[in-house]
């Protein structure tokens, strides 16, 4: 039996935007969805869920993430009830629940903090700068330094454990207890749809808004990892460099087109834009956008004279990664190729128990 | 040269003779006061002389609104319009209104067309028949159809190659290829405004395929497939000819769907899909009929009887709507929907898809008043004046309004509305005497 809870809706309404008094239980965004299959179909079921409030079948459930967000099930949503928003707003409710810190549902509902929390890093960058009498050299070394200090310390303390909770929520809870050899049988799909996100092929919109977010994807690892560990800033290989240049200016286009649209809000996908959606694709251009700029300023000599940007990219980049990538939008790329594992392992598992 | 008559006097103008507004006419003339019934088709009868049977009795459509249609035909009182559509209507002197008319021309002098259908075999010329809704052809001179009301012929001037052969074989030497469009100026006490519906189009759902995929067809086509006058003598699916096997029904196709801008429900889908049901298990007994729906609104009395009949004579309803349909390269088609009941995804095969489209405003009189303000709903039905007290007024004093220009409703909801219509129409004559 279940019980209706009142107050996941109410909870639900601060992640996103869904009209619950408009869905009348017709099926259209499920038949309407290309990626709904006959074991796996969503979105109607996961409305349900919400609307009743079943708070565990939600938790346990993979499909939020299943979902690649075409639009075609708002677009054709009879009562209007916007489906496809609904799905996104799960996604943020999981992320908050994957979470251990509690953080990333306080920066997902409340405005407030998340320009306190941005104030408060830019301050820190700043203080320290202070600190440092403002010596760019010694700035410099310590943004590269931190750089690496972050990705370890995020993935570690942060990301990981969440990853594991979500793990367990969504295959230890629902019972399923698959044998070692299935994950490493499927491992590969996790970096196939990491790397590619070939699902989003499979939708019906324009294959545009896949081949924009793959070299989105490229572009992003590529700048980290040239900036991380091929050091670009001080490098003084011509490859390297120019390398830099052109990712970077993947990275500032490919957000610049997709804040234009979500300005423009003329696909479903980019209607309707919560903070932490500005956030993401704002912060992302700002990064790509800096990080071209201070190498550009570093080739011209400038750098020396205009510490203000080398500060202004490594506030950025701070924010970026103390904030937006364990707490905000940036966990998406890993839920989402976790999700299409655990979801392949758990098929897996089942067509194992059935023969 | 366009000729204008005289302005000619009546008590009451009816606009539209479909079947609320020759029961209007009817009532109104029975009652002593002369009406001119105006009607844009070729005949009068609306959709409902076109439909096989009517539910929940199973009546034969045509049956019974022939007697209906020739008593008005046959009345001293009623004046008939075919072919014609009311241009304007003003405001005159003594609580009059004045009419602006205009006749089309036929080609055919009404008087002397015995309704032969020589014209019909001597025309060389194909074209599409509008009144078998596309599932077969006519010529070019022709007879609407065989219970038309006049049964007389009209030449589609359209398509017409002004070859002349009707001319020669015509034994009463009525065709006239030089008429021209009439101006009629009418000075009337009242009016009655039965415009009626139109059908939803369903080019406008891409995603059902009707128009890309032949064998999916509309609900109207296969009420003509069924319907005693009906084109094939038995149920073909269009694309090959092959009697059907599997046949679907969509409910709500353009109905209670705000994407296509029609948020509510047409009141009658439901009903006359499982009345096809019904009459395809007759016509067809070996074929399975499925029912896909979001609700079943059999709300009418006998109305869920006739529902249940259908469940007991094997009729498979399946609560889930269709997303998409995809043709398949033997014609037939795959249905996606999820069922809700289960919650599961599915995609049935069937040889014939039928799509029960919707009830849509006819907006024809939305420019017709001029000095007048005729007011429309939300949904641009027009506005009763109160929909539970006053259903028959309009916001225009003595202009009434009946059967579905107010709104979806079934054939005995159209005819009480007339019944009221005439009723406030001839109480508003009497006042302004």
């Amino acid at each position: 039996m279940a019980f209706i809870n009142s107050e996941l809706t109410e909870e639900l309404k601060k992640f996103g935007i869904f009209d619950f008094s408009a869905c009348y239980n017709c099926g259209n965004c499920t038949a309407v969805c290309s990626l709904t299959s006959e074991d796996e179909s969503f979105p109607r079921n996961m409305l349900r869920y919400s609307m009743l409030g079943l708070k565990d079948e939600i938790t346990v459930s993979l499909k939020p993430w299943l979902c690649y967000y075409c639009g075609d099930c708002s677009t054709y949503c009879p009562q209007k009830a916007y489906p496809g928003e609904l799905m996104m707003t799960l996604r943020r409710w999981l992320t908050s629940k994957y979470d251990w810190t509690g953080l990333s549902g306080l920066l997902y509902k409340s405005v407030a903090w998340n320009v306190f929390a941005f104030l408060l890093v830019a301050a820190g960058v700043i203080a320290y700068a202070v600190c440092q009498n403002f010596s760019l050299e010694a700035i410099m070394h310590a943004g590269h330094v931190f750089e690496m200090l972050a990705i370890a310390g995020v993935f570690t303390l942060i990301l990981l454990p969440n990853i594991i909770r979500m793990w367990y929520v969504t295959t230890i809870r629902a019972g399923i207890h698959a044998p070692s050899k299935v994950y490493l049988r499927q491992l590969s799909e996790l970096f196939v749809h990491m790397f590619t996100q070939k699902r989003t092929l499979s939708c019906d919109d324009h294959k545009l808004r896949w081949f924009e977010h793959l070299i989105l994807v490229i572009g992003y690892l590529s700048l980290l990892f040239i900036t991380v560990f091929l050091n670009w800033f001080e490098t003084g290989s011509v490859l390297i460099n120019l390398f830099g240049y052109s990712v970077s200016a993947v990275v500032f286009i490919v957000t610049f087109h997709f804040v234009l649209e979500r300005i423009r809000k003329t696909k479903e996908i980019s209607m309707f834009s919560r903070s932490s959606d500005w956030f993401f694709v704002i912060w992302l251009f700002l990064m790509g956008f800096s990080a071209f700029l201070v190498r550009l300023f570093i080739d011209l000599n400038l750098l020396e004279q205009n510490l203000w940007l080398y500060l202004v990219h490594l506030i950025i980049l701070a924010q970026w990664a103390l904030l937006i990538v364990p707490f905000g939008k940036w966990t998406h790329f890993l839920y989402r190729s976790f999700a299409m594992y655990f979801q392949r392992i758990i098929e897996d598992h089942s067509n194992l128990s059935k023969k | 040269m366009h000729e204008a008559r005289s302005e000619v006097e009546f008590d009451a103008l009816v606009v539209g003779g479909g079947i609320a507004g020759c029961e209007a006419a009817l009532n109104i003339a029975n009652n002593g006061y002369t009406v001119l019934l105006v009607e844009k088709d070729l005949s009068i009868g609306g959709k409902m002389i076109l439909l096989s049977k009517v539910f929940p009795t199973l009546d034969c459509g045509a049956c019974i609104t022939t007697p209906k249609v020739s008593e008005i035909a046959r009345h001293t009182r009623i004046t008939i319009l075919t072919g014609s559509e009311v241009g304007s209507i003003s405001e005159s002197d003594n609580h009059r209104f004045k009419a602006g008319i205009v006749k089309h021309p036929r080609y055919v002098v009404d008087e002397d067309c015995t309704g032969c259908q020589l014209c019909e075999e001597a025309c060389p010329v194909n074209v599409s028949d509008q009144y078998q809704f596309h599932l077969v052809g006519r010529k070019a001179a022709y007879i609407p159809f065989s219970i038309a009301s006049p049964r007389i012929a009209a030449i589609d001037m359209e398509n017409c190659t002004l070859c002349g052969a009707c001319e020669k074989v015509c034994p009463t030497k009525c065709i006239d290829f030089t008429q021209e469009e009439e101006h009629w100026t009418v000075s009337v006490k009242t009016v009655v405004i039965a415009t009626g519906f139109e059908l939803f189009d369903p080019l406008g759902m891409p995603r059902y395929g009707f128009g890309l995929y032949k064998n999916v067809i509309t609900s109207m086509q296969m009420e003509r497939q069924l319907a005693p006058t009906r084109p094939f003598h038995t149920v073909l699916r269009p694309g090959d000819g092959k009697m059907p096997d599997r046949i679907a029904y969509v409910l709500c196709t353009g109905s209670r769907d705000t994407s296509v801008g029609n948020p509510i429900c047409s009141q009658i889908c439901c009903m006359y899909s499982i009345k096809q049901a019904q009459l395809l298990m007759g016509a067809l007994p070996m074929a399975d009929v499925t029912i896909y729906y979001i609700d079943i609104r059999a709300f009418g009395k006998g109305f869920n009887e006739f529902y249940e009949q259908a469940l007991g004579m094997g009729v498979n309803f399946v609560k889930g709507k269709i997303g998409k349909i995809i043709e398949k390269d033997n014609g037939n088609l795959l249905l996606r929907y999820e069922d809700v009941s289960t919650g599961k995804l599915h995609e049935a095969e069937h040889d014939l898809v039928v799509l029960s489209v919707g009830v849509l405003p006819n907006k024809s009189m939305q420019s017709v008043f001029q000095d007048l303000s005729l007011l429309e709903d939300t949904y641009h039905f027009i506005k009763q004046d109160d929909p539970i007290l006053n259903p028959a007024r309009t916001s225009i004093e003595g202009v009434f309004v009946a059967g579905t220009a107010t709104g979806p409703m079934d054939i005995p909801d159209s005819i009480l509305s007339a019944g009221t219509a005439s009723a406030e129409a001839i109480s508003h004559i009497i006042q302004s005497q």
